[in-house]
């Protein structure tokens, strides 16, 4: 009896594992409607590798911002003129050159890096994965792992810029897969990214965005903005093939601009609720430049100690990729974000969607 | 000026005496707006403006005022009651604007403007008394100034003709804007749970919340077409028991005892589909429109709407997105700097690194046509010394003949490529308030009308 007890417990027990299973399938595709299932960004930001004294990636500290290098260019700013120190430095700052200037520029110095491997090579320049894969390239991180205010939770870039997603409109983006048989595995989908037009669907407190929500597709406006690719999805982790450029509305601090990001791929682990994981490529170095201090004054770079006149130089020296044909610089760098998104349901026009 | 612009102009200032709505043509674009009557001290009248109506000396000068202004670092401007703007030189920096100390020599120390220089403090006659709002208060040099509800008024060195407002502005400034200087004037004719702001198309009518106001070009003043389904849209912007009819404004009874706002003919209502106050979104609807109570001066007929991924920006005639540039001083006294009477050292920095042909590959003025014209006020065209940036003779070697907006020139940037790119928005100190550039906006669905 006990025996057969044991079995029908461990029959029921069974039983109970295969329908919990099965509604855990069927919960995972519950999103999926004709074949279709779509998120949007909640969150996007550079992908900064931090242990917890910053020892191993900064050893040497964090870099100094505008006010630690005014004070030090000019202590006595009160004999000279304003052309000779805020109007030089504001010149540096919108004529920027890789000229070295007087500040040492502490790099990110540690092997590990959160990123992809872009160029399918492992070089002596290239970080390696925390979970072991070599080769990958991000030298974004390399540029500001060592400067604050890109270090989370509470740098000021870290902090405004996702602030803005969950406020604004202007950075609404999405994907939108199409052609899905199965989250966890399938061979071929299609991916569009569009542009939103409204806000997200949070919880009561407003800052936990939920599943469920709907966003038109801004068609009148970000038309520009739409890109189709292709993935596949293995293992319930979408792999993208590299997008050639990727124009990403990007906004802190009410200024409406850009990223532009070449060759770009997202590798994002899904479920029926979201999709987290990271979109690496190469920025475009002038773009991403400019994107930071037209969005942020001096003051607010110098609440997260960046010099922009100082990461500018890095920037040109750490680029990596797309040579100019005329002069043979690198024009862009590697780069990764970190993104997660939650599920939507995208509501197209009518006119669209019979396109 | 114009010998139709003056009969205009004497035909508002006429109207406004009487405290009544002005027309100057038939079509909506030449409304200008009403004005409560306010008593007013001798010697000053009403003058219609792009701000709205303002107040003005005797001349027609418009009255500014210097309200104070919260900055990263302290304040400037004026507090109710207490004039600060004197005829001291001022030499050094104020320190006001985050990272920047204060303690720095001011440029061109040899020539610097006084506060007083740039703004005229308005002085009473002999024997003149408070009325209404207006009050006279006292100086430090124990002269006696005009107030207008606390605030000391001036006029401004750049207004030449009745109506300027090239001094200042009463467009909604943010926290790290220069302290600026805003055209005072009586309040606009409307019922309670109305607001204007102005906006680079025109004063635009929202209700006291900030939802935008709509009409229906298929409505009159006694009949509205949108019901039943139409009603999930649109919401009537209803009129309380008391109100009463006056002047543009009247009451359309939707159903006993429903009675819904009307102005200038047609009834007014909000869109539920807004989601941000001083929307434009409804006028998408097919036969609905913002409301105005009166529209901007066209802009050159070269110019045109340009789509972009932030909105619709204003653009040349090849469709290059057109900026304006702004600047203030770090100075106590919050002199301006982006205009070609004032010092051009901050925007040489800026457009050029301080050269000025890096300026003008950069930053190009916007050339006028051999054959344009200015039409108005508010966009003229400037003859431009191409290396110094101030105004020029037209005979000078090299002068640039420009578009000039407010009677500050404006440029197109090298950066944009394509049609609707707007790279160079925000260019400068201050997300370009300070020292710096913005994109004129003609539609801004994103940012609630602060570019």
């Amino acid at each position: 009896m006990a025996f057969c007890g044991v079995g029908r417990s461990t029959s029921g027990a069974l039983l109970l594992g295969s329908l919990l299973i099965a509604f855990a399938v069927q919960a995972d595709e519950s999103r999926i409607r004709n074949r279709t299932i779509s998120y949007v960004m909640t969150d996007l930001f550079w992908s900064v590798y931090q242990t917890e004294d910053a020892q191993n990636e900064c050893p040497r500290g964090f870099n100094d911002g505008p006010r630690e290098q005014f004070e030090k260019l000019f202590p006595d700013y009160d004999s000279l003129s304003i052309e000779k120190t805020q109007l030089a430095q504001e010149i540096q700052t919108w004529h920027p050159n890789t000229e070295p200037d007087d500040f040492e520029f502490f790099e990110v110095e540690g092997e590990l890096s959160w990123g992809l491997n872009l160029d399918g090579q492992v070089s002596a320049n290239d970080f390696t994965h925390p979970d072991g894969t070599l080769g990958i390239d991000n030298e974004v991180y390399r540029a500001v792992g060592c400067i604050i205010g890109f270090r989370g939770p509470d740098g000021v870039e870290h902090i405004f810029q996702n602030k803005a997603i969950l406020d604004e409109v202007f950075n609404r983006m999405m994907i939108e897969l199409t052609e899905v048989d199965s989250l966890k595995n399938d061979e071929s989908v299609v991916i569009t990214m569009y542009r939103g037009k409204d806000r997200l669907l949070t919880d009561a407190t407003g800052q936990k965005v939920m599943a469920g929500g709907t966003q038109r597709v801004d068609y009148r406006w970000g038309e520009s903005l739409i890109r189709r690719f292709t993935g596949q999805i293995v293992d319930g982790v979408l792999f993208t093939e590299p997008i050639a450029e990727m124009v990403m509305p990007w906004q802190n601090l009410s200024v409406p601009s850009v990223h532009v990001f070449k060759d770009a791929r997202f590798q994002l682990n899904l479920s029926s609720e979201g999709a987290s994981g990271v979109l690496a490529g190469y920025a475009d170095v002038d773009t991403w430049y400019y994107q930071l201090i037209r969005n942020d004054s001096t003051h607010h770079l110098s609440n997260g100690q960046i010099s922009a006149i100082s990461l500018y130089k890095a920037l040109r020296r750490l680029a990596d990729s797309h040579p100019d044909p005329e002069t043979g610089n690198n024009t862009a760098i590697s780069t990764a974000l970190d993104v997660r998104m939650a599920q939507v349901y995208i509501v197209h026009p009518d006119i669209k969607a019979a396109e | 000026m114009s010998s139709l612009r003056q009969v205009a102009l004497s035909l508002i200032a006429f109207t406004f005496f009487a405290g009544g709505p002005v027309t100057v043509g038939a079509d909506q674009e030449s409304f200008a707006e009403a004005f409560r009557n306010v008593p007013m001290p001798d010697g000053f009248r009403v003058e219609a403006s792009q701000e709205g109506p303002v107040f003005a000396n005797a001349s027609g000068m418009t009255l500014y005022k210097w309200p104070q202004h919260k900055l990263r670092n302290g304040y400037s401007g004026e507090p109710p009651g207490s004039p600060a703007c004197y005829d001291d030189v001022l030499t050094v920096s104020a320190g006001l604007m985050s990272p920047y100390p204060p303690g720095i020599s001011l440029p061109h120390l040899n020539k610097r403007k006084s506060c007083v220089d740039l703004w005229n403090p308005v002085t009473p006659a002999e024997g003149a008394q408070d009325i209404g709002d207006w009050t006279i208060v006292e100086r430090r040099d124990g002269s006696l100034q005009w107030a207008y509800d606390e605030q000391p008024l001036y006029t401004s060195v750049k207004d030449q003709q009745p109506g300027d407002v090239l001094g200042g502005t009463r467009r909604r400034f943010g926290g790290d804007a220069p302290a600026k200087r805003v055209p005072v004037g009586p309040p606009s004719l409307h019922p309670p749970g109305f607001s204007i702001r102005n906006s680079f198309n025109g004063r635009m009518l929202a209700t006291e919340r900030g939802e935008s106001i709509y009409s229906y070009d298929g409505d009159t003043a006694d009949s509205s077409s949108c019901r039943s389904t139409c009603l999930a849209k649109w919401k009537p912007v209803l009129g309380p028991s008391l109100a009463r009819e006056q002047g543009e404004w009247s009451l359309l009874e939707r159903s006993p005892g429903e009675r819904q706002w009307v102005f200038r003919g047609r009834p007014l209502y909000t869109y539920v589909l807004d989601s941000r106050t001083w929307s434009q979104k409804g006028s998408d609807e097919t036969g609905w429109n913002n409301v105005f109570t009166q529209v901007a001066d066209a802009y050159p007929s070269s110019f045109k709407p340009q789509h972009s991924i932030v909105g619709d920006v204003l653009a040349n005639s090849q469709g290059k997105t057109v900026y304006i540039y702004n600047c203030g001083e770090d100075s106590q006294d919050q002199l301006g700097c982006d205009h070609p009477t004032e010092t051009q050292i901050y925007r040489l920095a800026m457009c050029g690194a301080g050269d000025p042909e890096r300026c003008l590959e950069y930053w190009p003025y916007v050339l006028a046509g051999e054959n344009e014209q200015a039409v108005n006020r508010t966009w003229s065209i400037v003859w431009i010394d191409r290396y110094t940036g101030r105004f020029a003779d037209p005979e000078q070697e090299g002068a640039l003949r420009v578009w000039a907006y407010r009677d500050r020139p404006v440029y197109t940037f090298a950066g944009d490529k394509s049609p609707g790119d707007v790279y160079g928005g925000g260019t400068g100190e201050w997300r370009g308030q300070r020292n710096g550039l913005k994109a004129i906006m003609l539609r801004d669905d994103f940012f609630g009308g602060t570019l």
